[in-house]
């Protein structure tokens, strides 16, 4: 961004864009799908006019046009301008999936019932929230990213992609700032600032906030964060304590419904104002950090001071209970040199943090109320004010009501001024359709972080590259001075582990927001309120150690896969290591705050890795491996067939089992497997692996499956109308294992839809990558060929998919579906539009492999049948699972969940 | 009963301390006419009635000895109970309550020979009280805009109601009856703060110096007003002023200055202001927890100080809409002293201390704002309790 700095003085031209386009296209990296290339052009933006179309009603008056091809971020901003914090929200429009060009596809959405006008109905708009923080003193590191984005130049209405002219701009504002820098608003960006009510912003957001995002609240006590799941319908009424300055209590009943009930002058203000005073801290944070160290006790008079060292028992107060904030400073004839900056700073903390704590309680009993939110800036995250404050609370409620806090705190008001757009587009959003991610420069731009996150991927790399090694761990960042050149503020980064409760490390992250409106819950399931995906609880320390272990061993192999699939270049490895740089730094993050990233699961750790690599533009690190293992299984797929029809029905039943369990071992995932692929060719494994399942399996569940689909006494059963099979890896997993398991549905009759990851992650197929798979199949198997014909997935056959259903009865299609998602897991509440729509008739749900059989999902429950089958290759996964050992086997299979009906 | 020995225990033992972290509280009866042979006592019926005062003094805990002195020199020598070494010659029984009847109980054993009855302390706070509201009229009062208003207080409609005892820290009681009350809350804000807090940022030796500083003192210096934040206009829609305090000591952050900078005034009427106003939000929200319409202040915070009764009153007055008065008590410092010295009757039938026992017997003559103790020799704060004129029955 060389010149930025010139930019104080010339009024924004739009030539500027050059550079600022180039940059934006590059930092919001949008997964490629194939045959799009990234938009990386330095050229003027240009609007692209192709497959225009009207969105929403036609009959409607000016209807809105979508243009779909559209690279440019469409976006629109609302800031939040504190005393001491600048927080900034914008929105960047990106079409996330756009593959809508297969044709292949197309067909099958047509034969899902998926219109293109239903697919472009949805009333939320996909793209990306962005939170971004600045401190208020460098409010010209704002005015710069904000004019390097372009941001103030956006119609503020997000699906209209006009570039407004200079001085006709409004921007949403909130936050005693708004008036104060205006003028300075106008004068550098040309924009006008439209000043928002606080409160009204503040309840917007925090309402926003928590119905949209799962688990945005948590509880804290004892340096212990929980998350906590609210129901949107159960949210209101409740508690928002707002700690600014001042503090503000308000009583929230509901969208837009809210008073302010109470509020106390002693907030954060009288904590930094008397901290200032009292210790000669030159910032709000060196106070807070000065407490960590504190011993209250030196100037507080406590219960035991007064009762000579006894409890006050009588009235429930321990010796340790303060009875007297400073109340020692009176009777001892010290001056305020002779005490502790850092005790007076505890004491300071400890007495205004119980103060809130108890006027906030107070005022909840007076309403009934049992939640209480807090946030605002005195909060920060900051551990010991939580615990404080959470400790007040349920001290005086005798634990009958429950201090929150939130994830997003700081972004409320700004959150909330976004709402406040005419058409913000945010108004039924799901929290379903909503992905958070963590992109590099997350790590850093958690609750005390300023400036703006970091630009491209170039300067990425560099800033990866400044990181310090030490050990395999990353440790210390070395903090950016302000360069002359970009112009972006110093991070300050956690440097230590130190003691448990720093004031930085508890502050969580705060990741860019997807909005993917074509996700939805998956229909299938028992109780989406109950479901829960991880069947490992990473909250569990011992877990999480273990995970991250395994994580940072894999991750050098891992690398090395990835700059191979790419040549090997300079470039790539330049990439690969920066790489390796950033995912430690997340590994090392969650060691030291186990809960930055929210409430994690180990899907979300593994779909962190995929997002990382794709960050750094690995688009697809097993590309090659997959390739040649597809070759290598598709040659050996007719002999394979030959032996299995040559079977009774039996016997062949549980060789497509036996199949499924042995070829799930060809997984790059796992460590132990990647050592056996040194050992054999791919058929040598599978049948040595074949051979070795001895029944009775771990978990097995096979008889009652076969009784299922082959009845018994006689008995004919009805076949499964329509089987959903989540498929895991290439090579053998799908084309020796699957694929066979599926031909055997195809051949009974039953509808196969073969579920696939929408973007790569590890060797998994994709769902891209299957209609070539199974075209490679067809030419072996008629029966195979026919299906695929007829589920549209051999374009160049001429059949017309509307005959389908002429055909006789025991003819069924073969189908593809993306799955939505780009982890080697799968999280049922967020799967794409078209699985939800394939799943409406489906009445058998096959899940296969690790990834969406046991590490996610194992103990799901289902409106249908389902058959969970995987081998289990990690033998603590065994040994917690199912109590066995590695290369155990699952075969899982349940009767529909009764709970629903 | 020898009426002579009567005497001359009564003067000694009817005394009571309240030892708190920062303030000794004493109360003792002082017969009328005290030297004269004559006149103050009537006996009948098996009981000598003594006309008499209650006097009040009270001492910083941490200047003790002052205290010992005093009780040495004007209460045991006086009464003539004492040795040439200044302890008593016979072990004294005396009320105390307070934490410090527990810290210092060994001090005033070997310094005095005075063996601490104890009392619990909130049980003698509401004793005193309840003595305080339904003996002594005109003891209550409200203020509000420097109106100072006794109010009557109905004998049978005092109960429910809330007491807010400010000492270092404050406890917030819910009184129902005689001897019925529940502590319900307090906070750790109290007058210790004020104290501690005014000392590390004034370098104020004592508590009045801190006080008369503040009195001179201007707030909006320091504390960051409503209209500081909304550029001088009201935040009308929620109700707040532009002169109400949004953040205290809140401009503070961000004006550049150092300590130094201000003038003690200043910080400390801001201090005064956020610890009264805390205490008063508090205590209307407990008041309005319990349904209760009367909160009584009391404790040395209030010292009688208008600023601060102001303070308090506007805070209890603007939360509870003017539901909820704050009132205050004329002998607020004196409360739990007192509550342990009318604890004596409530031991009549212990024969040990039989000399000492005493009740109450009826009202207050009259309460006198005449300085009572010139003849005192060690300096104690005594001008902040009157006297009040009473009669007691020696048992």
């Amino acid at each position: 961004m060389a010149g930025r700095e010139d930019d104080e003085h010339d009024p924004p031209i739009l030539d500027d864009k050059t550079e600022a386009e180039a940059k934006s296209s590059e930092r919001d990296m949008a997964p490629p799908g194939p045959g799009t290339s990234i938009h990386r052009s330095g050229s003027r933006p240009q609007l692209d006019l192709s497959k225009a179309e009207i969105q929403g009603n036609f009959e409607e008056r000016d209807p809105t046009i979508l243009l779909p091809n559209q690279s440019d971020d469409i976006s629109h901003l609302a800031l939040d301008i504190g005393g001491s914090l600048i927080k900034l929200l914008y929105f960047s429009r990106h079409e996330d999936y756009s593959n809508d060009d297969d044709k292949g596809k197309k067909t099958i959405k047509e034969r899902l019932g998926l219109t293109n006008g239903k697919l472009r109905s949805y009333p939320v708009l996909g793209g990306r929230l962005h939170f971004v923080k600045f401190e208020t003193h460098k409010i010209n590191e704002c005015l710069d990213f904000i004019h390097s984005k372009q941001l103030h130049r956006r119609d503020p209405y997000p699906w209209s992609s006009k570039t407004l002219p200079l001085g006709t701009g409004v921007i949403k504002v909130t936050g005693g700032g708004a008036y104060k820098f205006a003028d300075l608003f106008k004068e550098r960006l040309g924009v006008s600032i439209e000043k928002e009510d606080e409160m009204h912003c503040l309840v917007s957001g925090a309402n926003f906030l928590l119905k949209a995002i799962r688990h945005e609240a948590y509880t804290h006590m004892e340096g212990e964060k929980e998350f906590v799941q609210i129901e949107p319908n159960d949210l209101y009424p409740y508690l928002l304590v707002n700690v600014g300055s001042g503090v503000s209590i308000i009583k929230v009943d509901g969208e837009g419904k809210f008073e302010r009930v109470s509020g106390t002058n002693v907030g954060g203000g009288t904590y930094w104002g008397l901290g200032r005073l009292l210790t000669k801290c030159k910032s709000f944070d060196e106070l807070l950090e000065l407490s960590q160290k504190g011993d209250n006790s030196t100037i507080d008079m406590l219960v035991g001071d007064i009762y000579g060292g006894m409890d006050y028992s009588k009235i429930g107060l321990s010796a340790s209970t303060i009875a007297s904030s400073f109340g020692k400073a009176i009777s001892e004839n010290k001056e305020l040199e002779d005490y502790r900056p850092q005790d007076i700073s505890l004491s300071l903390l400890r007495m205004i943090s119980y103060n809130i704590g108890q006027i906030s309680y107070l005022n909840a009993l007076r309403f009934g109320l049992k939640r209480i939110f807090f946030g605002g800036f005195f909060i920060r995250g900051h551990a010991y004010t939580m615990d404080t404050i959470s400790f007040a609370v349920h001290f005086w409620s005798k634990g009958d009501m429950q201090a929150m806090f939130l994830r997003h705190e700081g972004f409320l008001g700004a959150m909330g001024a976004f709402m406040s757009y005419e058409k913000h587009g945010l108004d039924d959003l799901m929290s379903h359709q909503l992905v958070e991610r963590f992109p590099m420069g997350a790590p850093y731009t958690g609750g005390n972080i300023h400036g703006p996150p970091l630009g491209d991927l170039n300067e990425k790399i560099s800033w990866m590259e400044k990181f310090v090694r030490r050990g395999t761990e990353i440790t210390a960042p070395v903090p950016m001075t302000p360069s002359k050149t970009t112009g972006l503020g110093g991070f300050d980064v956690p440097s230590s582990r130190g003691s448990a409760l720093r004031s930085d490390a508890s502050a969580l992250n705060v990741g860019v927001l997807h909005l993917v409106p074509t996700l939805e819950v998956f229909p299938l399931l028992a109780d989406p309120k109950m479901y829960e995906p991880n069947t490992i609880d990473l909250s569990d320390q011992g877990e999480r150690e273990y995970w991250l272990k395994v994580l940072s061993e894999h991750l050098p192999d891992l690398v090395d896969t990835a700059v191979a699939s790419e040549g090997g270049t300079e470039d790539a490895k330049r990439r690969g290591d920066a790489f390796a740089r950033a995912f430690s730094a997340h590994l090392a993050r969650l060691m030291e705050e186990p809960a930055a990233y929210g409430k994690l699961g180990l899907a979300n750790l593994l779909e962190l890795r995929e997002e990382c690599l794709r960050e750094f533009q690995f688009v697809d690190a097993y590309r090659s491996i997959k390739q040649r293992e597809n070759e290598a299984s598709l040659a050996v797929l007719p002999d394979l067939l030959e032996e299995l029809d040559s079977m009774s029905e039996e016997a062949r039943l549980l060789t497509l089992i036996e199949g499924v369990l042995a070829a799930n071992i060809f997984d790059w995932g796992s460590r132990a497997c990647v050592d056996l692929y040194h050992k054999g060719t791919i058929i040598e494994i599978y049948r040595m692996s074949r051979n070795k399942m001895q029944r009775p399996w771990r978990v097995d569940d096979f008889d009652a499956f076969k009784e299922r689909m082959l009845g018994s006494g006689g008995k004919q059963p009805h076949r499964h109308k329509r089987a959903l099979l989540f498929v895991d890896n290439s090579g053998a997993d799908v084309i020796l294992g699957m694929l066979p398991l599926a031909r055997e549905f195809l051949r009974r009759g039953t509808e196969v839809v073969l579920v696939a990851n929408s973007l790569p992650a590890l060797n998994d197929v994709t769902a891209m990558e299957l209609p070539d798979i199974v075209a490679g199949a067809a030419k072996h198997c008629d029966i195979l060929r026919r299906a695929a014909e007829m589920g549209g997935l051999l374009v160049d056959a001429m059949v017309n998919p509307g005959d389908w259903s002429k055909n006789d009865s025991t003819s069924a299609p073969l189908m593809v579906v993306e799955n939505g998602c780009g982890s080697p897991c799968i999280d049922l509440r967020q799967v794409s539009s078209e699985l939800a729509a394939a799943a409406k008739d489906a009445d058998l749900v096959v899940l296969e492999g690790m990834g969406r059989a046991l590490h996610t999902n194992f103990n799901a429950q289902f409106k249908c049948e389902a058959l969970k089958l995987a081998m289990v290759k990690n033998q603590r996964l065994a040994e917690k699972l199912i109590n066995g050992n590695i290369y155990d086997s699952v075969c899982r299979y349940e009767p529909p969940s009764l709970s629903q009906m | 009963m020898d009426p002579k020995n009567s005497r001359f225990s009564t003067q000694i033992s009817h005394l009571a301390l309240d030892i708190g972290g920062t303030l000794i509280k004493l109360v003792y009866f002082s017969p009328n006419g005290d030297n004269c042979e004559d006149g103050s006592i009537v006996v009948g019926n098996g009981c000598s009635v003594v006309q008499g005062r209650l006097c009040f003094a009270k001492f910083e805990t941490r200047k003790i000895d002052d205290c010992l002195d005093f009780i040495r020199f004007n209460i045991l020598q006086h009464s003539g109970v004492q040795h040439t070494n200044g302890t008593a010659r016979d072990k004294l029984s005396v009320k105390a309550t307070g934490g410090g009847a527990f810290k210092f109980a060994d001090l005033f054993k070997e310094k005095l020979g005075i063996v601490f009855d104890k009392e619990d302390e909130m049980h003698s706070l509401v004793c005193g009280v309840n003595f305080l509201l339904k003996t002594v009229p005109r003891e209550a009062f409200t203020y509000l805009d420097g109106q100072k208003e006794f109010v009557q207080i109905d004998h049978n409609d005092l109960y429910p109601y809330l007491l807010v005892n400010i000492g270092s820290g404050v406890s917030m009681i819910k009184v129902d009856g005689d001897g019925k009350y529940e502590r319900i809350s307090g906070t750790s804000l109290g007058g210790g703060t004020f104290l501690g807090l005014g000392k590390l940022l004034t370098k104020c030796k004592s508590f009045d110096e801190l006080l008369e500083l503040s009195h001179q003192g201007n707030n909006r210096v320091i504390d960051m007003l409503v209209g500081d934040i909304y550029g001088g206009t009201d935040y009308s829609k929620i109700g707040l002023s532009s002169t109400a305090i949004a953040s205290s000591f809140g401009k503070a952050i961000s004006d550049g200055k150092e300590l130094e900078d201000y003038q003690p005034e200043d910080v400390a009427r801001s201090l005064l202001r956020m610890i009264s106003n805390n205490i008063g939000q508090i205590a209307y929200l407990n008041a309005l927890r319990f349904g209760l319409k009367r909160i009584f202040f009391g404790g040395f915070f209030i010292r009688g100080l208008e600023y601060t009764m102001d303070t308090i009153s506007v805070a209890v007055h603007f939360w509870s809409r003017g539901e909820a008065k704050a009132m205050f008590l004329r002998h607020e410092g004196f409360l739990g002293a007192l509550g342990a010295f009318t604890s004596y009757k409530d031991q009549s039938h212990s024969t040990e201390l039989k000399p000492h026992h005493h009740t109450v017997e009826r009202a207050v003559l009259k309460c006198s704002d005449d300085d009572s103790f010139r003849h005192i020799p060690v300096t104690a704060n005594v001008n902040d309790g009157e006297a009040i004129e009473c009669s007691i029955n020696l048992v």
